[in-house]
């Protein structure tokens, strides 16, 4: 038995289980026949109709795709389940997506307010400005101008003004 | 007359192969570049030779022209083709090519020059009795610059006079945001472009992008095959091209391509080019720019002639005259391309980056698909997030259409976020399927071109299937190591 999730909600676990040597599946308690055809390909039935989808293994995780729409579905580790992030920290900016930094617009140090710019970053093209989530002391800007960055990197960490009561 | 022997293809991707394919089949022998970052382009298992080049970061490379001219020397070619993008448009490239003795195919430098001037391109459209949208430039006086833009009318647009494809452009709607706009503009021009120089023009609202293709030989002979409508765009980019444009008057059309043919006349155009208007709600057009280079929809118009433009090309490149007049002409049925994005489209927009994982190609009739990229192959954001082009033609736009949302549904591409569930949903929006396109149509929409949720049916058999994939060791895709290796040849 193993607990899937959409990768876009993580909170929505699925039971899954697979019996092995037969094209059963069990989704939270129900039955799906998929049948293997080889090349990714595989084909079940919906409301009686045959469709056909394509799916990889990515490392625990599984790419599917249905009718020109895709999904990461991920096999939830027990361990890694209970190290996950608590959500975005106040006063940290992350990368919305991978790209280089522009420039900067701040220092370390530095008193910004809330909405004021902290730095331009760019990526296939497009530019956007990261600016501070909420008033407070910059503590650092860990990717200089020039350097490249991936999704989710820390671009920014302001400490708020407020502490927490 | 001179034939081209061995033609240097000075460009990527998917346009590198739609070059090389074309070349073939004229006996023109080819060479492709590759960087070390770019070793998985379809064009490089089909050239005949490849080249390495070398930049960081890599974009640099093509944007390298004394590099690019070196390399088609080097590997004895006697023509090089620009494709779009990169050095397609500077005119200094296409002169140096010419210098170095080769055949650039493409206009002429002062052509590029002339139309690469946005300002100049205006005052020139005016000269020729080619309509302009009221504007004001800054260059004629930059400290007033602001007043006079203001003086445009809003809704404004701020834009860089050196740009194209949508960058440092800023809309303003009332004059408080007019100083911002201007400074976002400036910057983002200088950038792009290495030039700051702004102008102002009015905003038509619910504008329709009309473009015209137009292409001229070296004996004076100008025609155009017609128009192209390029409206569904997001962020002044082009998501959807079709043609012939919906819903537009017979009278209104013969008007927009007769200017674009008369402005190339007027310019000594060779080659192919691309006249760019906006056309109002009350049926008025405006020039807004000429691009002097093959554009990235070209497919369309190539559907309905059934001509081949980079044949064309690379004919006129040689010195042969048009082989047809404008009254040789025919269109037949409707075209639609969509444009494959490696990006997020429910998110936002936000460029994805992976590695192609799996990737089945859509066939049938009616339908090309112009791939960028193979199995393998990385997506990083060192390129443009373009993947590949879906282009379908039916004998009425209803069949085009139904082609193409079957033909989305039937592409895979695993590994990286594809854009093609949305624009399945642009094509099936009842606005769209009547034809009431503008360049606002993606943003009014917005709300109804949302994903459906998954029902729980759909959900269970999508899960099952997650199951199979994990255990099923048919599914695995290529060993990553040799995918890697790329088109790699000696």
């Amino acid at each position: 038995m193993n607990a899937f999730h959409f990768s876009d909600t993580p909170q929505r676990r699925h039971r899954v289980h697979r019996q092995p040597g037969s094209d059963q599946v069990v989704v939270d308690g129900k039955h799906v026949a998929v049948q293997a055809l080889g090349g990714g390909r595989f084909r079940a039935l919906l409301d009686g109709r045959p469709q056909q989808l394509h799916a990889v293994p990515d490392g625990d995780a599984v790419l599917v795709q249905w009718r020109g729409r895709a999904w990461r579905i991920e096999r939830i580790d027990a361990t890694r389940a209970n190290a996950a992030a608590a959500g975005s920290e106040a006063g940290v900016s992350h990368a919305p997506m991978p790209g280089v930094v522009v420039s900067l617009q701040a220092a370390a140090g530095q008193r910004v307010s809330e909405g004021e710019a902290l730095l331009v970053i760019e990526s296939m093209k497009l530019q956007m400005t990261i600016t501070a989530a909420c008033s407070g002391t910059v503590q650092a800007l860990p990717v200089a101008a020039g350097q490249t960055f991936q999704r989710g990197a820390v671009l920014a960490q302001v400490k708020p003004d407020e502490e927490a009561r | 007359m001179t034939d081209i022997r061995k033609l240097f293809i000075a460009n990527r991707a998917e346009i590198a192969l739609r070059i090389v394919r074309s070349a073939r089949r004229l006996g023109i022998a080819t060479v492709v570049p590759w960087h070390a970052q770019d070793r998985h382009g379809p064009a490089l298992a089909e050239a005949d030779e490849t080249v390495q080049v070398f930049g960081e970061p890599p974009v640099s490379a093509w944007l390298d022209a004394a590099a690019m001219i070196r390399a088609a020397l080097d590997s004895g070619c006697d023509a090089l083709h620009p494709g779009y993008g990169f050095l397609s448009e500077n005119a200094g490239f296409a002169r140096a090519v010419a210098a170095a003795g080769l055949v650039f195919v493409g206009p002429d430098a002062a052509a590029i020059e002339l139309m690469g001037d946005k300002i100049s391109a205006r005052k020139f459209a005016l000269a020729h009795d080619v309509p302009v949208t009221p504007s004001a430039d800054e260059a004629d006086d930059p400290a007033t610059f602001a007043e006079r833009a203001r003086a445009v009318g809003f809704p404004l647009l701020i834009k860089g006079a050196a740009g194209g494809g949508g960058k440092g452009m800023q809309i303003v709607r009332d004059g408080a945001a007019l100083a911002d706009a201007i400074a976002v503009a400036r910057s983002e021009s200088q950038r792009y472009f290495g030039d700051g120089r702004l102008f102002a023009e009015r905003y038509v609202e619910r504008p329709r992008h009309i473009e015209v293709q137009v292409f001229g030989d070296r004996q004076g002979h100008v025609i155009h095959l017609g128009e192209r409508e390029c409206s569904i765009q997001r962020r002044f980019q082009k998501l959807i091209e079709e043609t012939p444009a919906p819903g537009l008057a017979g009278g209104l059309r013969d008007r927009i391509c007769s200017a674009a043919v008369r402005l190339a006349q007027a310019a000594g155009y060779v080659n192919a080019g691309t006249v760019e208007c906006i056309v109002s709600p009350d049926g008025e057009f405006f020039f807004l720019e000429m691009n002097t280079r093959l554009q990235v929809e070209h497919p369309v118009t190539e559907m309905v002639t059934g001509l081949d433009l980079v044949e064309l090309q690379l004919r006129i490149a040689q010195g042969e005259p048009l082989p047809l007049a404008q009254a040789d002409v025919r269109w037949h049925g409707h075209a639609i391309e969509c444009r494959l994005l490696a990006e997020d489209a429910d998110a936002g927009f936000v460029p994805d980056t992976g590695r192609v994982r799996l990737l089945r190609v859509p066939q049938g009739p009616g339908l090309r698909f112009d791939g960028g990229v193979t199995e393998g192959a990385p997506v990083t954001a060192a390129f443009d997030s373009m993947l590949a082009k879906l282009v379908t033609h039916g004998a009425t736009r209803e069949l085009a259409l139904s082609r193409a949302r079957q033909a989305l549904a039937d592409t895979v591409m695993l590994g990286v976020t594809l854009n093609a569930d949305f624009l399945s949903r642009v094509l099936q929006h009842p606005a769209f399927a009547a034809g009431e396109t503008d360049t606002g149509f993606i943003e009014r929409h917005r709300d109804a071109l949302k994903p459906a949720a998954l029902s729980d049916a759909e959900r269970r058999l999508l899960l099952a299937v997650a199951a199979r994939a994990l255990h099923e060791p048919a599914a695995r895709p290529l060993s990553l190591p040799h995918a890697a290796m790329g088109a790699w040849r000696n």
